[in-house]
């Protein structure tokens, strides 16, 4: 029972820390602005806020391609406060803003904003990063087991990582795949384990995590294309046949090809809607719970009782919230990957003709 | 809106990343994951099949014990009624014998008296027909002392001998 008081008030320590951030942020000019807040979080910066100090930010390398084509890489920490660097500033609005411009003066004195090529590792990249060196931790962690312990069963930590490549591997991979499961589970299970530490980092709100990954649609896109592009490239010929020449009337494809044009257009669907899923999902998690917080300042404005209210009731629920986002978190993950698992066996399919003959060629 | 368009930067780092994980970890943690977890179901599926074969054949030398004793039990009583046949048996045939040179003990003895019985019987004659040969010399000697009734006898026994022819 104590632990779980500790427990509960950390996470209370953890929920507000972020608000009182905001606070600050959008309170410039005595008005809370919440969409600029909200969306503030759920995007991409140079740095990494430092929970309680609004002006700290951990430096992180801005790598940058000019417009004469030469590579700049500094310190993020010195663009910060809207300092300039080499010709390179953050933006504060119009088309790019809070974005790495180059800005030349023009000799009539105006300025002009030039968006390099941005390959800086700003706090998502730094995440991504993070999150992959946890997954490798993990795996690499049970493999070490096995290498000391052989057919024996891990214990602690290791067990329950164990537990969940068991439950996606002989859950997901193996009813679906069948033989073919060796094959393609070193992909699927990388993809459940990335999405899986990806989303629960996010929901930590400080340092190492609180990044917005899964809500930010680059790297849903990434994982759908990559999900595409395994489908595609194993399909077997029957998938491709069933693609450009179903079985359906022979109207239906010539001499309009409606169904291949139907197929082709499924194809890209598929991952579309993986992409969609997991990115509105996550975001939309991500921004409740950030909405939830910011009522507290928002109701700031009617007085201490109200104010009261509010905090208990936005803190209970932004606590629901997050405790739902974690089951979201792995059902994300899980279904990201199920669907994956489900396009590849899909492309996998092998004849009908062509399994009677292996059948009867068995017996 | 920024979140729906996707940044170049996050899209490449994301790729590096991405590839570079499943690289290592499809290289080197996964299959060998997923090769001893399978390994080990199939250790856990034999052992479990192992105890219930044991388990069976247990139950089966169970019973085939119980088959052994009781056949062998079968056995004894059958052995042990032949015993009791065989000792009846041999009594019988001892009996059989004993009566049987007991007869012939009987017989012979039987045969000896009646040879005894049959010599004593021809001495008996012998004796009787000395005796009464010797009485009868004697009575002739008495009765033939005279010439006349010698010669009374002699015509006696011709006149015998011709009514006889």
């Amino acid at each position: 029972m104590k632990k779980l008081l500790t427990i509960l008030s950390i996470l209370l320590v953890i929920l507000i820390a972020p608000a009182t951030v905001s606070a600050n942020e959008g309170n410039e000019g005595g008005k809370i602005n919440p969409k600029e807040i909200i969306f503030d979080h759920l995007g991409d910066h140079y740095g990494w806020e430092v929970p309680f100090m609004h002006s700290v930010r951990i430096p992180l390398p801005v790598i940058v391609k000019d417009k004469e084509g030469s590579w700049h890489i500094f310190s993020s920490s010195r663009l910060m406060h809207d300092a300039e660097y080499e010709g390179f500033a953050i933006a504060k609005d119009g088309q790019y803003a809070k974005k790495i411009v180059q800005i030349s003066t023009q000799p009539d004195g105006t300025k002009t904003e030039y968006r390099p090529l941005d390959l800086s590792i700003t706090k998502n990249v730094m995440a991504l990063i993070i999150s992959a060196l946890v997954v490798m931790l993990c795996a690499f962690s049970v493999l070490r087991w096995y290498k000391k312990h052989n057919m024996k069963a891990p214990h602690k930590a290791t067990a329950m990582l164990e537990v969940v490549v068991e439950f996606v591997y002989y859950g997901v991979i193996r009813p679906t795949l069948g033989a073919k499961a060796h094959r393609f589970a070193p992909y699927l299970l990388t993809v459940f384990f990335f999405i899986l530490v990806m989303n629960l980092l996010g929901l930590i709100v400080i340092f190492p995590g609180g990044a917005n990954l899964t809500g930010n649609i680059a790297v849903t896109m990434v994982l759908a294309v990559c999900t595409f592009i395994v489908t595609n490239l194993f399909g077997t010929k029957h998938y491709w046949k069933d693609i450009f020449w179903p079985d359906v009337p022979l109207w239906l494809k010539f001499p309009i090809p409606i169904m291949p044009v139907i197929e082709i257009f499924g194809m890209f669907t598929k991952p579309a809607a993986l992409m969609v899923r997991l990115f509105a999902n996550m975001m939309g998690g991500h921004m409740i719970v950030i909405t939830l917080t910011l009522l507290i300042f928002i109701f700031a404005a009617f007085g201490v009782a109200v104010t009261g209210i509010s905090t208990v009731l936005s803190v209970a629920f932004s606590l629901f919230m997050l405790l739902l986002d974690t089951l979201v978190s792995f059902i994300q993950a899980y279904v990201f990957t199920m669907l994956s698992t489900l396009f590849i066996s899909l492309a996998q399919e092998e004849g009908h003709h062509e399994e009677k003959t292996e059948k009867l060629e068995t017996k | 809106m920024e979140l729906f368009t996707p940044d170049f930067g996050l899209i490449f780092w994301m790729f590096v990343v991405f590839a570079l994980l499943l690289f290592l970890l499809g290289k080197f943690a996964w299959p060998v994951i997923v090769k001893s977890l399978e390994e080990r179901a199939d250790f856990i599926d034999k052992g479990v099949e192992y105890a219930q074969n044991a388990k069976e054949q247990l139950d089966n030398a169970k019973s085939e014990a119980a088959k052994y004793i009781q056949e062998a039990q079968k056995q004894q009583a059958e052995i042990l009624r032949d015993a009791a046949k065989m000792k009846t048996q041999l009594i019988e045939e001892a009996k059989d014998a004993a009566s049987k040179e007991a007869k012939k003990v009987m017989d012979a003895a039987k045969l000896s008296i009646e040879q005894s019985r049959k010599e004593a019987e021809l001495q008996f004659r012998n004796e009787v027909s000395n005796f009464a040969l010797n009485i009868a010399e004697k009575v002739m000697r008495q009765n033939m002392k005279s010439e006349s009734a010698q010669s009374e006898l002699v015509n006696k026994l011709i006149d015998e001998v011709e009514a006889n022819n």
